[in-house]
């Protein structure tokens, strides 16, 4: 049987609208490489990662999403166990932008109450074809109080730093219910501090 | 030798009169030679898009090839002159809310197309076929100006700025920014098109015809190896038709799986849901040990067969072995019985690794299958589809 090779498991999700590039990020960080040649993904895929974080070594144990509707019923059932949501929109396309705020909801309804989320706008090397500012991003994350960052799998913009501030958070929390040990609390330093009361959407 | 002697079993099936459907499972079943175009005829027969007396062919090919003529007439041709006339009149124009209006459905199209266009220039990267050219493009498309290509239609628009430098006194430079990201499935040049485009008209015809089903993602990839078979027959007459009749084929294939892309029929007797249990049923009885391995561990179908048993694999094996799979597949009297089998044997053949890996590593040797002879694979399925009888 595999030795544990790890302190921690934490499970994360991606999700957003097809096309955004969901599983380049994901390729960017585990292989560290980029292709535009993806086939779409069909239900779900999965990846692994090891990262440390706070002198304690994390198993990322990452669940890669299809986008398009149809696949939704068979995506949400992995909402529950998931730690971590990366929601995933694309600079260049203004209706998967629009669509984050359904997203959201996807989440409220199921996911864990306590579910660490993170906003990413994706393909910010494509400036010539944004349609979708960077202010509009921060914007909505702040009114949902929720992490936001601008990324890049085809530059490798910010894809490492969005996934350790993301396992971060997690850790944080994590650690936060062990009282007693307050040497695991690490600070993680987060530039824009998301407002603490959670707005809910309606 | 052997081979020959196939390929002529094969000859003495299809120069019948009228073709012996069950000899022709049979021997398909067993594979389908590469060479004579002998795989697209033997799927043009087994997905019924062809009848079995041979007489009634020619009417059958003439009657279908000219069906989806005037479906790309009606449902692309004349959109397309319509958008780029610009054509604003007083009873319909681009911003009516008139559910009639043909402007609405012309942007509604936009939207099935605009996915259906995401995955087209994302089929089977691994090969370079559907980048290439086709040497029968759709005419009354590619040699127009005056007509939208169907990708040109959700081709996102961006307003150019200039950007005004100012150098020294009064010397001002203009730059337009015309930066470009390179497109890997760049379109062709006027009277050229590539495979995607074709793919793509198809898949979008499709859409259009069965607006109850739309176009789901995935469908990109049954539709592949089907247009690839048929656009590579050595015999130009049907080459020259590899559209129109995988169109047909599609159709008809899709009207056996549609429910594997419906939501609303996961749960149905031909839903997805109740496909990947059978799977699972069946996997208890070929073999336990695995089966209880994967309870232990809480390994469900969803995580793997959910996109093995919608794409029939197509994403699982290189193209090669997808045709050969498909095959057996498409020679199984009911469909699509043995595509269970092949699944759970793909898993057995796998059992020593996955009964000692964990979650992960089990997971991932699922959803990344390795390379393997494709012939073993079958014959582990065969072999499993026996083992029932007892």
């Amino acid at each position: 049987m595999a030795k544990k090779t790890y302190d921690l498991l934490f499970k994360l999700l991606l999700i957003g609208d097809s096309g955004v590039g969901k599983t380049c990020i994901l390729f960017r960080f585990s292989d560290d490489a980029f292709t535009t040649t993806f086939i779409s993904t069909i239900g779900i895929d999965f990846k692994i990662k090891t990262v440390e974080l706070g002198g304690k070594k994390i198993k990322l144990q990452i669940w890669d999403t299809a986008g398009q509707e149809r696949f939704h019923t068979i995506t949400t059932s992995y909402y529950r166990g998931a730690m971590g949501i990366m929601l995933v929109y694309d600079i260049t396309n203004e209706k998967s932008f629009e669509n984050i705020v359904k997203w959201l909801r996807n989440i409220d309804e199921h996911a864990n109450e306590d579910v660490e989320k993170m906003i990413l706008g994706n393909k910010c090397d494509m400036s010539d074809k944004r349609t979708v500012s960077k202010e509009r991003g921060e914007t909505i994350a702040r009114e949902h109080g929720i992490r936001f960052m601008e990324t890049s799998a085809k530059a490798n913009i910010n894809i490492e730093r969005a996934f350790s501030e993301l396992a971060g958070a997690i850790l944080e929390k994590t650690a936060g219910r062990e009282p007693g040990d307050p040497a695991d609390r690490v600070y993680v330093d987060r530039r824009q501090q998301p407002s603490t009361t959670k707005s809910c959407c309606n | 030798m052997a081979y020959r002697a196939r390929l002529k079993e094969f000859d003495d099936i299809l120069n019948q009169d009228v073709i012996d459907l069950n000899s022709l499972r049979k021997l398909s079943f067993q594979g389908i030679p590469d060479d004579q175009g002998k795989r697209a005829k033997c799927w043009r027969l087994l997905l019924n898009y062809l009848p079995l007396e041979k007489e009634k062919w020619d009417t059958q090919l003439e009657k279908k090839r000219a069906l989806y003529k005037q479906f790309i007439e009606e449902m692309v041709v004349m959109p397309g002159e319509k958008e780029s006339n610009g054509d604003v009149t007083m009873g319909d124009h681009p911003l009516s809310i008139n559910p009639e209006s043909e402007w609405s459905t012309f942007f509604k199209d936009n939207e099935v197309l605009l996915q259906i266009d995401k995955d087209v220039r994302r089929l089977c990267p691994d090969i370079s076929f559907f980048q290439q050219p086709t040497e029968f493009p759709c005419l009354e498309i590619v040699n127009s100006n005056d007509i939208k290509r169907l990708h040109t239609r959700v081709q996102r628009r961006v307003l150019n700025c200039a950007n005004v430098e100012r150098k020294g006194l009064g010397i001002t430079k203009i730059a337009l920014s015309v930066k470009k990201a390179c497109e890997d499935y760049a379109p062709m040049a006027e009277g050229k098109e590539a495979h995607w485009e074709v793919v793509e008209r198809i898949l979008f015809l499709y859409a259009k015809l069965n607006p109850g089903q739309g176009y789901v993602q995935g469908m990109n990839e049954i539709i592949g190896p089907i247009y690839h078979a048929f656009a590579s027959d050595p015999d130009i007459l049907f080459r020259e038709h590899a559209e129109s009749d995988s169109f047909f084929c599609f159709t008809n294939l899709m009207s056996e799986i549609r429910d594997f892309f419906i939501k609303s029929l996961d749960e149905t007797d031909h839903g997805i849901n109740k496909m990947m249990n059978r799977m699972l049923v069946q996997l208890k009885n070929s073999d336990m040990d695995v089966w209880l391995r994967f309870q232990q561990l809480e390994l469900k179908p969803q995580y793997y067969s959910f996109r093995w048993i919608t794409l029939l694999l197509s994403q699982e094996f290189p193209l090669p072995d997808v045709l050969r799979i498909w095959d057996s597949l498409f020679s199984d009297e009911s469909r699509f019985d043995f595509l269970i089998y092949v699944c759970c044997g793909m898993i057995v053949i796998l059992r020593n690794q996955l009964l000692s890996g964990d979650f992960p590593s089990n997971l991932k040797l699922l959803q990344n299958f390795p390379p393997m002879d494709v012939q073993d694979i079958i014959s582990k399925a065969v072999e499993l589809s026996k083992q029932k009888i007892f």
